[in-house]
């Protein structure tokens, strides 16, 4: 009767205790459910198809935070237009940057095109350096690697659960790494344009070389003086494509199209960008297959 | 000779060896740098141009709530009162704002807003914020904004037309709701966003509240009120019907009132009384995608003031039970193209004024005003408006009574801001 009693007390009170971690972006959504699997409840705050730096800061937003218990971020300054104002109307202590249960990806590993000055004559630039860094698939497991270790810290009672389905993650990303690496082989070396340096992290990853951007710099729209150069660049320098995202309209980047008959690809940077890309290794699949198809 | 040249080289290099170099401010010892905290400066200028000329617009207001429309002196009580923005004829500086902001420890976060006109020097917001006592308790306390409706609490470089609406123009003034006091606002810990808030401050706001003892020209005293004289709650909510949000939201302040409206020569009117304003706003914002989107958003307000009124003219004290009402709403639509481009549209109506007047008819109602504005957004940071206002809600005050006179404003203004990354607004 009485183990009866705490079975009927203690099972409620687990369920109950499954965490909400809240993340900001989807990728990272993606990621937790991969190693908490059905440990932890995962609210995903930005949509794919939303520009990251732009994430509409919707008040519902500041209800999430304020029922979560943790808080998983890209950082690097990606969430810094929208985040922290959510976080404080969220009066959320756990969701707190200082607090325990607060994980900022960036710190976890080394950021690329970090600028040596920063003013904004140069643009809206990210003075920690670019924050796109999911985008290297490689970089995936050093983010997994955190969030595992990070999980088990605010939730040691499943410990074990983590460690074991990190390791399930490990293994079966490192095959799409050999695939993805094979794919993209013959790649190497080829150059393209992009609408943002969004890419920087995958282009370094397959040896692509980003030679120019359709916006004349970061977070500054198109000018018509800056096509026209771009325009004598492509023809010059005859890239192989223009890697364009989803958020952004590839107005201009149809204009280059016409104008040099370069070919436009679409490069969807989450899950969720397009409709199709349901998971990571979607995600990398559909990136790594839309330069082969050329 | 080569040799000494070279002798030469070496001790110069010495020398210059010898320089200390200087270190990046985060590896000298004692350095502070890094606690500098979040630091921006937003600057508002504007060309204008209006359909009457200054002499004319220093006469114009709207009959029972603003004296001087475009001077906004509103009540002479009033030193510190904002000037209307762009009021003069060409060119204007309309303001340069100071932003810091940094946690203060754990437990406290400090805000504060300088603003800085012509020849005034103001501490617009200056608040500690604790969120750490209750899960969704934000506590902030020293002088803020309200967050009264919709816009009292959002600053002028955020607000879609250069001019606040008209029912906060007349029924609050300029400057809106802005005390010294204490905010509690409570997020309800539900699946939507719900938000109760309660707002206890002095009251100065001169327009409808004041709690200075004032003492007319015969030598009448009238008892202040005694402070905290204002109370404000609020309950807001919002939710999303797919990449559409709806933001609907009551307020309601209740206050003590002192004023005088003192003209030399003329008699003298003062009221001593309480007043109410309610609040009932809704805003709808959809997103085509992360830059582009169509708002709706609209505020509707009644003010009621209830007391005496005390007439001096030669001397002699008349009192007079009054009763004010005033109520109008303003409904506008803004559509954003891309990150550039963005249009607008307002309509302000305040449709009843009903007070006792002993001299001259109120004039008949609605006041109204029509905005229309174009916007450039060069980058987050920098955007050029241009604005076409009517305005035939204002008044010449006669020895005939009043005379309408409509007014009709084309404004340019430039608003650009340096330094921290301020947040998106919603």
């Amino acid at each position: 009767m009485k183990t009866l009693l705490i079975v009927a007390i203690v099972i409620p009170l687990t369920l109950m205790a499954k965490m909400n971690v809240a993340v900001s972006y989807p990728y990272i959504g993606a990621l937790v459910e991969k190693i908490a699997q059905d440990k932890v409840k995962t609210t995903v705050l930005a949509k794919g198809n939303w520009d990251p730096h732009f994430v509409v800061p919707r008040p519902s937003l500041i209800s999430k935070l304020r029922r979560s218990d943790a808080l998983i971020m890209n950082g690097a300054q990606l969430e810094i237009g929208w985040l922290p104002p959510l976080i404080r109307r969220a009066a959320n202590a756990k969701v707190n940057p200082n607090a325990q249960s607060f994980l900022n990806l960036s710190h976890q590993l080394q950021l690329i095109q970090k600028p040596q000055s920063v003013d904004r004559s140069l643009g809206d630039v990210h003075p920690d350096g670019n924050p796109h860094f999911h985008l290297d698939p490689n970089n995936i497991l050093i983010l997994a690697q955190s969030i595992s270790e990070f999980l088990m810290r605010i939730d040691a009672s499943n410990r074990q659960e983590y460690i074991k389905n990190m390791e399930l993650f490990t293994k079966e990303w490192k095959t799409h790494l050999l695939r993805w690496e094979e794919r993209m082989k013959a790649k190497h070396g080829v150059e393209v344009i992009q609408f943002h340096d969004n890419l920087a992290y995958f282009n370094a990853a397959y040896g692509l070389k980003s030679i120019g951007t359709i916006e004349p710099l970061p977070g500054i729209p198109p000018s018509s003086r800056h096509t026209l150069e771009l325009i004598k660049l492509i023809k010059n320098e005859k890239p192989l494509c223009i890697l364009h995202d989803v958020y952004h309209s590839s107005k201009t980047a149809q204009y280059l199209v016409d104008k040099t008959g370069i070919k436009l690809v679409i490069m969807p940077h989450d899950i969720g960008a397009l409709n199709s890309i349901d998971s990571l290794v979607g995600l990398f699949d559909y990136l790594t297959k839309a330069i082969d198809n050329d | 000779m080569k040799k000494s040249i070279y002798l030469a080289l070496c001790a110069s290099t010495l020398v210059f060896a010898e320089a200390p170099a200087i270190k990046p401010a985060a590896k000298r010892t004692f350095s502070q740098s890094q606690f500098i905290p979040d630091i921006s400066l937003v600057v508002d200028t504007a060309y204008a141009h209006r359909s009457e000329d200054q002499a004319n617009l220093s006469a114009l207001g709207i009959p029972g709530m603003v004296e001087d429309f475009f001077g906004q002196a509103g009540n002479t009580e009033d030193e510190h009162a904002h000037e209307s923005y762009s009021s003069d004829d060409g060119f204007n500086v309309n303001y340069a704002e100071l932003i810091f902001s940094a946690n203060v420890d754990p437990s406290f976060r400090l805000d504060s807003v300088f603003h800085i006109g012509q020849d005034s020097f103001e501490i617009e917001e200056a608040y500690f914020t604790n969120t750490a006592l209750v899960d969704g308790l934000r506590i902030r306390g020293g002088k803020l904004l309200s967050n009264f409706g919709r816009m009292n609490s959002q600053h002028q470089h955020i607000w879609d037309f250069n001019e606040v609406p008209l029912v906060y123009q007349g029924f609050v003034g300029n400057e809106k709701l802005n005390e010294i006091g204490l905010q509690f606002q409570y997020t309800l810990p539900l699946e939507e966003y719900v938000i109760v808030g309660a707002e206890i401050s002095q009251g100065d706001n001169a327009r409808a509240f004041g709690n200075e003892s004032l003492t007319l020209s015969n030598g009448k005293e009238i008892e202040g009120a005694r402070t905290p004289a204002l109370l404000v709650s609020y309950l807001k909510t919002s939710f999303d019907i797919g990449d559409t949000t709806v933001m609907p939201g009551i307020s309601f302040l209740r206050g003590e009132s002192r004023s005088l409206d003192a003209h030399e020569g003329e008699h003298e009117i003062a009221f001593d009384g309480t007043s109410s304003l309610y609040n009932v706003e809704l805003t709808i914002k959809h997103y085509f995608d992360s830059y582009s989107f169509l708002s709706w958003q609209s505020e509707w307000m009644r003010l009621e003031k209830t007391g005496t009124e005390y007439h001096v003219e030669n001397g002699e004290t008349e009192s007079v039970i009054q009763k004010i009402e005033q109520e109008g709403y303003y409904s506008q639509l803004v559509y954003a193209h891309n990150q550039n481009l963005r249009v607008g549209l307002r309509y302000d109506n305040i449709y009843t004024n009903r007070y006792k007047f002993t001299e001259e008819a109120v004039p008949s109602e609605p006041y109204e005003r029509y905005s229309a504005m174009a916007e450039y957004h060069f980058s987050e940071f920098s955007r050029l408006r241009l604005e076409y206002t009517h305005n035939s809600a204002l008044y010449k005050e006669g020895v005939n009574g009043f005379e309408a006179i409509n007014v009709n404003s084309v404004i340019l203004s430039a608003n650009l801001a340096i330094g921290a990354h301020a947040a998106h607004a919603f």
